[in-house]
């Protein structure tokens, strides 16, 4: 175990170093979620002042607001289909062969550097995350329960969007190109998780399908139990449909890869 | 490391289409898939510490048996058992054994210092902290790159990424090592400089190595024996020297006469010989015993102002061999 996590750290190091790298990317990227909460904070008010009333859908403005903040950095965090691409791309061009000629894993390695790369976004956006009690008083983390019931479910959430991310890019050993699969489910996953809108504003019909999928276990599960909309005694139930989900989506992954690399044919090497 | 290859075959299947957009649709609704045999039947066994060079024209097979000697690829049919291990069942204890350069791929972090690659190789590999540096400091000072470790990889020119490809590659002391054109694009110095090394460190470390090249002078420099592969069979499996002179037992003649030599004499030795006089200089490609017997009736004629024999240029050969390797074998 000691070994394992030295080997897959130093990933996590090298990652680190790269991104350091490149300074404006970083600053770009840390930033760009501010532009796309100020968007939905403008577009919420003129809906709220349009029908004049103090709640929509059991929600204040305030609360809504800083649920979908909330959102929006879990969805940023638990998206790797930046690394998806790049992980299709090594099948699709050979790519893969530096990873399968060592003594590493291609799945945790690229966890790894999803990890990586997105830490030091973790770094920043816990810091938005801690100044929530002062900018939204009352509305999130308001006991420490919450606090660590939300980073778990967060840690659910990013490795199951990372086992639904790597299950399209086993898909590649068979079809090459599925870089428009990623990005449409990419954009379908945004809409139909919770990301922009709560799931709860979307019809009855819709949430009891999706109740048998693992999407809402990606964006509303972590920021329902921060927000205090999922009431404490059901954690458990759902904690452990979520690593259920989990089991299920690891073994499609790894069911997908053993068959899959069989049909490699590292072209391009 | 001994490796033992048996009946090893390997077939992909791959679609077909004419060019242009009439193509592209017609293949877009009505796919014609065909199967292409890249290797078959191939039987090879290298032992410890042996360097055999892998020959063939583009599209022989010689990446694809590489890929299936180190795991890449699950053969059609066959077996490959490298010290008792199956390359495609990826045991770590295999992986930590091999090594492959290939001249196209790389597996340093592009964005970043080759120094911080190694770093992550010596975690991957768990090479103990003296020893990573004793070998780190060794390879470095061998390749003569001290002053780019710490340059980012894709600021460095092709020759000196190589060299830190191949120290990636040999950080953790592989006993097996498969070079895929690891001097392709390089200068001649770089060539000779990373010849002279894989030489170095196959007699210091006893390591076995494969090496497939374009460049005959990378094969003759370093590889005694040569396995040939032509579309997909394996022709030749032997001494390169002897190969070569199966091909083209001539050697080259350059013999200058201080004047131009008497017409008859030499219209009386073209009856015999077959060679050209421009001037006063005689050349001539011969079999070595023939050309020993122009030798000696030029020197009845005159005693020359200079002569040479010489080898023919190996690349020269191997180009007339790849024409139609089944007229030589």
């Amino acid at each position: 175990m000691f070994k394992f996590l030295k080997k897959y750290s130093a990933v996590i190091k090298m990652t680190w170093i790269q991104t350091l790298e490149y300074r404006a990317n970083l600053y770009v990227g840390l930033f760009s979620i501010l532009s796309g909460i100020f968007i939905e904070y403008l577009i919420w008010k003129q809906i709220f002042v349009a029908r004049g009333t103090e709640l929509i859908r059991g929600f204040t403005l305030n609360e809504l607001v800083a649920f979908i903040f909330l959102s929006m950095i879990v969805g940023q965090l638990k998206s790797s289909w930046v690394t998806s691409i790049e992980m299709i791309d090594a099948i699709r061009s050979g790519g893969l062969n530096k990873y399968l000629i060592r003594p590493i894993s291609f799945y945790t390695y690229h966890l790894m550097m999803f990890i990586g790369q997105n830490s030091l976004f973790y770094m920043a956006y816990f810091t938005l995350i801690a100044a929530f009690p002062f900018i939204f008083p009352g509305l999130a983390f308001t006991t420490n329960f919450q606090v660590f019931g939300f980073l778990a479910a967060l840690f659910l959430a990013v490795y199951l969007s990372y086992n639904m991310y790597y299950i399209m890019v086993c898909i590649s050993f068979w079809f090459h190109e599925v870089r428009a699969l990623v990005i449409a489910y990419n954009i379908a996953n945004i809409i139909l998780s919770g990301q922009i809108i709560p799931l709860r504003f979307f019809p009855e019909m819709y949430l009891k399908i999706i109740a048998f999928t693992p999407l809402p276990f990606l964006v509303d599960f972590p920021v329902s139990i921060a927000t205090g909309q999922l009431p404490t005694d059901m954690w458990a139930s759902k904690f452990f449909l979520g690593f259920c989900w989990c089991l299920i989506t690891w073994g499609i992954g790894k069911t997908l890869y053993y068959f899959g690399i069989k049909q490699y044919g590292g072209y391009g090497a | 490391m001994s490796i033992h290859i048996q009946n090893i075959s390997k077939s992909f299947t791959s679609f077909k289409r004419e060019a242009g957009l009439k193509g592209a649709f017609q293949s877009f609704i009505n796919r014609k898939y065909e199967t292409f045999h890249a290797l078959q039947n191939i039987n090879l066994d290298v032992d410890s510490g042996e360097i055999v060079g892998i020959l063939g024209e583009n599209g022989a097979g010689k990446t694809t048996l590489i890929k299936l000697m180190v795991g890449l690829l699950y053969p059609t049919d066959g077996s490959i058992h490298i010290d008792g291990y199956t390359p495609w069942k990826r045991k770590n204890e295999f992986l930590k054994q091999i090594s492959v350069v290939m001249g196209q791929k790389n597996q340093l972090w592009w964005d970043i210092p080759a120094s911080e690659s190694f770093l992550l190789n010596q975690k991957i590999y768990e090479i103990p902290q003296a020893e990573y540096k004793k070998t780190l400091e060794e390879l470095v000072q061998l390749l003569n790159v001290e002053d780019k470790l710490n340059v980012q990889v894709r600021r460095l020119s092709l020759g000196e990424r190589m060299k830190m490809e191949i120290i990636a590659a040999l950080l953790h002391k592989p006993k097996f090592i498969l070079l895929d054109e690891p001097t392709i694009g390089l200068d001649v110095i770089s060539q000779s400089k990373i010849r002279e090394f894989i030489k170095f460190y196959n007699e210091e470390h006893n390591s076995t190595f494969l090496l497939t090249s374009h460049y005959m002078n990378d094969i003759q420099a370093l590889c005694d024996r040569v396995f040939v592969i032509h579309k997909g069979h394996g022709l030749y499996d032997g001494n390169f020297n002897a190969l070569v002179n199966k091909i083209k037992p001539q050697k080259k003649l350059i013999f200058e006469f201080p004047h131009a030599p008497a017409e008859d004499m030499i219209v009386s030795l073209q009856q015999e010989f077959e060679f050209n006089l421009i001037r006063n200089v005689v050349t001539a490609e011969l079999p070595d015993k023939q050309l020993t017997k122009l030798l000696g009736s030029l020197f009845k004629l005159d005693d020359p102002v200079t002569f040479s024999v010489e080898e023919l240029p190996v690349e020269d050969t191997m180009r007339t061999f790849f024409s139609n390797p089944e007229k030589f074998l």
